[in-house]
């Protein structure tokens, strides 16, 4: 059974809103970035898949609006001629219709397009040819403006229309305006209509709700009705006539006696008469309102007999009768619901009893009383006191309120704070059982049965057994003495334990570099760890003298020597293994190598140092080149005796670089780019 | 009279609770809620008992009980059987049985004077439902479900069972009974019975979703509140097919 509820329909965007949407979703949800170097097929593409998100745009929002809204070939026809009535029939549809018609204009403009992007032959071409579509479209659904506009108010109409189930049971209340109908209305459900004492108070259909015989039954509320022909009702009085018309309700036509809403009783009946066939196949009663002003007894004989008039006019189907009732005073305002009630269930029944599905519950309609099997009596089992409890209640009422264990809850703290005591109600012939632990048993026997009572005295008297034994032994001085350390040997130890965390470092540190570690020479000591002070005091403390050993290192260095100059060629020409006239060993010259990663073969015709600088270089002759090339090592030698890395070693400046570390893997390869 | 309740939002109230005409059975649940329900309109007469029965909360479907005694599945703990001796009176035989379909709430249903149970249970079962429970034991099935306990709900006075029973089949579960017996449903629609509702002579628990027109069925055919099972057929006949078809 379709429920009616127009209150989830999406709201529908202006024209200029609804172009700017679908404009700037297929911006944002499209690549932006296209290049003139691009195959021409991807540009094409680029643009194609423009236009198609577009109309695909248009497309699902048009689609969600022509589905959302109703059908009025397909609702009930009681809410397709309400929407006759509020929102013009033809208008709606024609609104839809074009709504649809845009749709597949859309649909085609986006088809012709994307056909000639396939001849598109440049990028301004193929950009040239999407802008038109664009444009195209749009102007397609500028042109709905009037339509969107109108379909939005009636969104907002509908959503706020009561929700009536033309299904279900319903009571409709109608009559001349200002006749009670809101006022009935307010007395029987919790409904809040405005009553005002003018008519047309009421200018839309209002729905309450009441109970009667375990069921829901739903009122409806209708605006007052004039006696005029069917086309010159307005908008207001047609709700009423559509509800009357569709709805399969009981009917209260509400007639008022007092003739306080402006309307005589004889216009009252025309009325009634004219819209007879409206009542038709429902259950009617006529009521008559506001006996509080004016008796029934007490009309004129003429007002009388058009009442029995009306009445009679109903008999035709059931024992109408015209029901009296005043909704200021309330009287006879329950018997009036409770007979509308009746005679609309008796209807709905009789109409459901000539339907097939009541075959299906035809064995829930009945009740199996059983038959006696045998002569056993089983009467039911209630305690006295239930009925004593019985008996009390009804005669007086004060039954003493309980104090139940959630009353208890809240006064302690709430749920999952209060705990509640499980022995509380132990029924026990002594009440201090109810502590009383219930023993653990374990294979038929009871744990408790082999626990020794006396542990905990066995287990103090080993514990002070220990104590004692510990005492003893301090005292017989027995064992390992431990005294402090000496102060020279806390400074031994000390000693000791920086060496072996110095030790520790070095390996780690050579450990790290897996022996990866330029050769230094042996003199490039940057902690100066290899000075004859120390071997001094090594050896000496090792209980040698190590006077000799320094004062031979010393002779061996070079230090207060006077350097020996190195000769130059020319020299070496000279004196070139030329013996000494004076007979002295001439020390052959030192064979002084110009160090230098540019230092040539050995090979070589002529020295380095001899050649004359190549031109451009910016050296005047081969001394100024000498002492550059010397400038070059002094300064490489620091740093080569460092061994720290330079411009010149290979060098990889993140390991691990991040773009091709996190993230998802693309299609392309995982090498670095 | 019928109360609605729920235990932690659920409405099968059949399932945390067993009610019998001596004791009330409620789980232990959450808050005191639950358990008040029934401390409210019970326990001026009988003793209204909060339990586990073997460790979990659903006590109606693993116990089967009357006035006369209460059957536990072998799973119940030493301390729970314990506790339930304690609270419930002497003259209630409480027993545990080692029966291999351990949920007998749902396999055997039973007032104080007959009970139906479920085909494939043990001979030795049945004995013990006969003895301590003080019944006739019948092996039925109910609208071809064999779960008896699940899909019916009876006392002394009267009982529900599922909307599907034919009508020859309430006649005879009626005369087996000696009740009178009405196909219905509780909590809007639910054919699960034995979940939905529990009760006694004197009242009667259903799950919150249950309708006016469900609750007045229950009432009639328990005969809570001086109401009558003929009520059914009389004057809430129109209400009920109204409602139903």
């Amino acid at each position: 059974m379709p429920s009616y509820n127009f209150k989830a329909i999406k709201v529908v965007p202006s024209s200029k809103d609804f172009i700017d949407i679908v404009l700037s979703r297929t911006q944002r949800q499209t690549p932006t970035v296209v290049h003139n170097g691009w195959a021409i097929a991807r540009i094409r593409q680029f643009y194609m898949r423009k236009v198609k998100y577009t109309q695909s745009n248009w497309h699902d929002k048009l689609t969600t609006i022509l589905e959302d809204f109703p059908k009025v070939d397909d609702i009930h026809p009681f809410y397709a001629d309400l929407l006759n009535v509020l929102y013009d029939r033809d208008h709606f549809k024609l609104a839809l219709g074009q709504l649809h018609m845009a749709r597949q204009l859309i649909d085609r403009v986006s088809q012709d397009y994307v056909r000639l992007l396939k001849y598109g032959d440049s990028l301004y071409r193929c950009k040239q040819l999407k802008r038109a579509a664009m444009g195209r479209m749009c102007t397609i659904m500028k042109k709905q403006a009037a339509s969107l506009a109108y379909l939005e108010q009636v969104r907002q109409h509908l959503s706020r229309l009561p929700s009536i189930d033309p299904a279900t049971r319903t009571i409709l209340v109608t009559g001349y305006p200002n006749v009670g109908k809101s006022s009935f209305m307010n007395k029987v459900t919790r409904a809040d209509v405005d009553v005002q004492p003018y008519a047309f108070t009421t200018k839309s259909l209002f729905v309450g709700h009441l109970d009667h015989k375990y069921l829901r039954w739903q009122v409806i509320d209708t605006p007052g009705i004039l006696d005029r022909p069917l086309e010159e009702r307005n908008t207001i009085e047609m709700q009423s006539i559509t509800a009357l018309a569709h709805l399969r309700a009981a009917v209260l036509y509400i007639v008022d006696i007092s003739e306080q809403c402006g309307y005589t009783i004889a216009q009252q009946a025309a009325l009634f008469h004219s819209i007879r066939p409206l009542f038709s196949n429902k259950p009617l009663l006529i009521v008559a309102n506001k006996t509080d002003a004016i008796r029934p007894e007490a009309l004129p004989d003429a007002d009388k007999a058009i009442l029995a008039e009306m009445g009679r006019a109903e008999v035709t189907e059931a024992e109408a009768q015209i029901l009296t009732m005043s909704t200021l005073t309330e009287e006879n305002v329950m018997a009036v619901k409770v007979a509308a009630c009746e005679r609309l269930l008796a209807a709905r029944v009789e109409m459901k009893m000539q339907g097939k599905r009541i075959n299906d519950v035809a064995n829930r309609m009945h009740v199996a009383m059983p038959k006696l099997r045998d002569g056993a009596s089983r009467p039911p089992q209630i305690p006295p006191s239930v009925l004593a409890a019985r008996a009390a209640k009804s005669s007086s009422t004060a039954a003493a309120l309980r104090k139940t264990e959630r009353n208890l809850q809240e006064e302690n703290g709430g749920a999952g704070v209060y705990s509640c005591d499980e022995t509380k109600r132990y029924l026990l012939d002594n009440v201090h059982w109810r502590r009383d632990i219930i023993p653990e048993i374990m294979d038929g026997h009871n744990i408790a049965d082999f626990v020794d009572p006396d542990i905990d005295a066995k287990l103090e008297a080993l514990e002070q057994e220990e104590d004692r034994l510990a005492a003893a032994w301090e005292a017989s001085g027995v064992g390992m003495q431990v005294d402090a350390l000496s102060p020279q040997e806390a400074l031994m130890l000390q000693r000791i334990r920086t060496r072996k965390v110095k030790i520790r470092a070095l390996h780690q540190r050579q450990k790290a570099v897996a022996g990866n570690q330029a050769v230094l020479p042996r003199g490039a000591d940057a902690e100066r760890t290899l000075t004859t002070s120390r071997m001094r005091d090594s050896l000496e403390g090792m209980g040698m003298d190590g006077s000799l050993a320094v004062a031979r290192a010393r002779s061996r260095s070079r230090v207060g020597r006077k350097r020996e100059r190195s000769m130059g060629p020319s020299a070496m020409d000279i004196d070139g293994g030329a013996e000494g006239e004076d007979g002295d060993v001439i020390m052959a010259p030192p064979k002084k190598r110009i160090h230098s990663s540019k230092s040539r073969s050995m090979s070589r015709g002529r020295l380095a140092s001899m050649e004359a600088p190549t031109a451009k270089t910016g050296l005047k002759d081969s001394v100024q080149k000498n002492k550059a090339i010397k400038m070059a090592d002094r300064q490489q030698r620091v740093r080569g005796k460092e061994a720290r890395k330079g411009e010149g070693d290979r060098h990889i400046p993140s390991l691990r670089p991040k773009h091709l570390l996190v993230g998802h893997r693309g299609k392309g390869k995982t090498d670095r780019r | 009279m019928a109360t609605r309740c729920q235990f932690e939002n659920s409405n099968d109230v059949g399932v945390f609770a067993k009610l019998t005409n001596a004791y009330c059975l409620a789980a232990l649940g959450g808050s005191e809620n639950f358990y008040s329900v029934f401390e409210a309109e019970l326990s001026e007469h009988i003793p209204v008992v909060k339990t586990s029965i073997a460790g979990t909360r659903l006590v109606g479907r693993v116990c089967v009980g009357n006035k006369n005694g209460l059957l536990l599945p072998n799973t119940t703990s030493d301390q729970e059987l314990g506790h339930i001796r304690n609270s419930l009176p002497d003259e209630v035989v409480v027993q545990r049985i080692d029966e291999r379909l351990s949920a007998l709430g749902n396999c055997i249903a039973c007032n104080d004077y007959v009970s139906l149970i479920h085909p494939d249970i043990d001979r030795e079962t049945e004995e013990f439902v006969a003895d301590v429970l003080g019944v006739e034991v019948f092996k039925m099935s109910i609208a071809s479900n064999v779960l008896v306990g699940s899909y019916c709900a009876f006392t002394n006075q009267g009982g529900l069972v599922h909307p599907h029973t034919s009508v020859e089949d309430l006649d005879e579960l009626s005369s087996l009974l000696q009740v009178p017996i009405v196909a219905g449903t509780v909590n809007r629609g639910s054919d699960v019975i034995g979940a939905g509702l529990v009760a006694n002579d004197w009242s009667a628990f259903c799950g919150l979703d249950t309708t006016a027109t469900e609750l007045s069925v229950i009432e009639s055919v328990l005969k809570l509140r001086d109401s009558q099972p003929s009520n059914i057929v009389k004057e809430m006949r129109a209400s009920l097919i109204d409602s139903m078809v």
